[in-house]
């Protein structure tokens, strides 16, 4: 790889960006335990305390603190996208790869299972599956990167029979390298631009589908979530109640800030690897 | 071409395997007794005799095979089954809330096109300059705001602090509007479903079309174009966005199943009777024959325009019928 990507990203300035917007959520929602003030599972004062010292968002409905809630609910967005992004990457990069090595037949079976996929709104089979299934946390983990691994794995699979009829893999496999250290050592290397790309677009995808799924009242009530704080929240949303301001719009935020983080990486990494896009390219015109 | 036809029908067909496997396979897979599940709360005055006249008027004692072919005479007749909480026929619920979600989803699929690509090529046009990086900024951040949150936030502050536009529904009920004043009311309930469905799509279109013009616009025939000396606009819109907005001609069937997740969340907050509305209420209420029945005309929806995108293309691209 002709590309030192993490040179190039120390000088992307949107990349960095996000990556210390990411950094900073990361370390907040792992000091959760340590920051919070109160037990965001227990009564800590009155419902609808305004904010005060003891309480930085005030508290809730039922008198829970809000800034001890949010920062649990953190903890679960960011836990989901880490998940759902290594399951719903491991999953594709298995199939994608070893379709571009096996092909034929099986070739063929994932791939058309992957376009099947594309067309079917995932939301609504997570809806029903959750409707069956009793919704815990590790079962819409599992549900949402079965129904997410198609893009990765049509891209591994691209890169991958790009790879096989380059140069320096025939010659590998010519003195006898093994599959597996060509796989090793020559095709995993230059998938990792895709891999890297592939976590975090889909790290996003989840972080929203926990939020949009909670919201919509599919996650176990007791979770701390981001969506279950605003759906709970929208329910007060009436002026006279004037919660919107430390109740609803905490959540947003949070929610807003850790999309908005991912989405700045996703597109610095875009552009790092791929070099058509590169600013220093200069174009004709 | 026939191999391009072929992984279609293939992928379609999966498609449709997957759904059957979803609304047919999956409950009877699962354990737990229909009959209970539908007549919930009267269990304790079912005697053994209705007990089994309900297993047989329900079909259930038939061998599966029995059951599937059942199933699917039933839904080839457009029956989608029977919502036993609204106690209605299920193809008549989604038939009542299903022209309200293709009026938001539509008109917002055109907006967001029309922007998406009138931005992103001015902005490629003028790389690095300062409406470029202001717009892509803007963009970059806009992409980040999750549908959900632009929703709550706007009906925070249009409908509750300011009192501009309705909060709820689809149009004023009872009014007895007609005509223009009609179409005025629907309208104005309009706006900002479709304002924050919109802007949440807008992003994604911008980016793409932005990066598919930006590797457009160096090519030789753009060049040409130049030293011709025809118009900037000619050669942006003519010459060189006929080509990029390829990408997103591919996409159309993808971004469709995009629009209606967006349209699920955006219609539950502001209360607009779609589909998005009524599949809150079939989870809420835990209505399985109501969310099977979604989930059918969803997936047969996003198929049917997949397949339009796909007979299409051919004309948009010409080149996909010779590299086959």
């Amino acid at each position: 790889m002709h590309i030192k990507p993490f040179q190039e990203f120390a000088k992307d300035k949107i990349g960095v960006a996000g990556l210390v917007l990411i950094l900073f959520l990361f370390t907040t929602a792992i000091l959760a335990p340590v920051i919070a003030p109160h037990d965001p599972w227990d009564y800590s004062a009155s419902a609808f305390q305004p904010p005060s010292r003891e309480h930085l968002l005030g508290t809730n409905d039922i008198g829970y603190d809000i800034f001890s809630e949010l920062l649990w609910a953190l903890r679960t967005s960011i836990l989901f996208g880490i998940a759902v992004a290594t399951i719903t990457c491991t999953i594709g990069i298995v199939l994608g790869v070893s379709a571009a090595l096996i092909g034929g037949m099986y070739d063929m079976i994932v791939m058309r299972l992957a376009d099947a996929l594309l067309a079917i709104p995932t939301i609504m089979v997570l809806i029903l599956i959750a409707a069956y299934f009793k919704p815990s946390t590790t079962v819409l983990i599992i549900a949402l990167s079965l129904v997410l691994w198609q893009t990765i794995a049509r891209g591994m699979r691209a890169q991958t029979l790009s790879l096989k009829t380059k140069l320096y893999v025939k010659a590998a496999k010519n003195t006898g390298a093994p599959t597996s250290y060509i796989m090793y050592k020559h095709i995993m290397p230059e998938l990792f631009p895709l891999y890297a790309m592939g976590f975090v677009t889909k790290a996003r995808i989840a972080v929203f589908m926990e939020a949009g799924l909670s919201f919509l009242g599919i996650f176990d009530p007791t979770t701390k979530s981001l969506g279950i704080m605003m759906s709970y929240a929208m329910r007060y949303l009436d002026p006279c109640f004037g919660v919107w301001f430390n109740w609803l719009l905490p959540p947003v935020v949070a929610l807003s800030l850790l999309i908005i983080s991912l989405g700045l990486i996703s597109y610095a990494i875009e552009e790092i690897f791929d070099p058509r896009l590169r600013r220093n390219n200069v174009t004709p015109i | 071409m026939r191999n391009r036809t072929m992984k279609m029908v293939v992928a379609y067909l999966l498609t449709i395997f997957i759904l059957l496997f979803l609304n047919f396979l999956l409950p009877r897979l699962l354990p737990g007794d229909a009959i209970l599940a539908m007549y919930s709360g009267h269990e304790t005055l079912m005697t053994e005799e209705m007990y089994a006249e309900l297993v047989r008027m329900h079909g259930l004692d038939l061998p599966l095979h029995e059951q599937f072919f059942i199933y699917l005479t039933e839904l080839a007749h457009g029956d989608l089954g029977y919502s036993y909480i609204c106690h209605a026929s299920t193809a008549d619920l989604i038939m009542g809330a299903l022209p309200w979600t293709l009026l938001l989803v539509g008109t917002s699929f055109i907006l967001s096109a029309v922007a998406g690509i009138v931005l992103g090529v001015e902005s490629s046009w003028r790389r690095g300059g300062r409406f470029d990086k202001t717009l892509l900024t803007f963009m970059l951040l806009l992409d980040g705001i999750p549908s959900l949150a632009i929703g709550i936030t706007s009906l925070t502050v249009f409908c509750l602090y300011f009192g501009w536009f309705p909060s709820t529904g689809a149009m004023t009920p009872y009014s007895g509007a007609e005509g223009i004043e009609y179409i005025k009311d629907v309208l104005w309930h309009l706006v900002l479903p479709l304002a924050t469905l919109t802007l949440s799509m807008i992003p994604g279109d911008y980016l793409l079309i932005r990066n598919s013009m930006l590797l457009t616009i160096r090519e030789p025939y753009v060049l040409t174009a130049r030293a011709k000396g025809i118009k900037n606009r000619r050669i942006k819109y003519l010459h060189a966005a006929r080509n990029a907005i390829l990408p997103f001609a591919t996409r159309i069937g993808i971004r469709i199943a995009y629009l209606i997740t967006g349209a699920l969340f955006i219609e539950t907050i502001f209360a607009y009777p779609g589909l998005g509305l009524l599949t809150y209420h079939a989870i809420s209420n835990r209505d399985l024959p109501l969310m099977q029945g979604i989930l059918t005309v969803s997936v047969i929806l996003v198929l049917l325009i997949n397949i339009v995108v796909d007979l299409m293309y051919k004309k948009i691209d010409p080149r996909v019928g010779y590299a086959y």
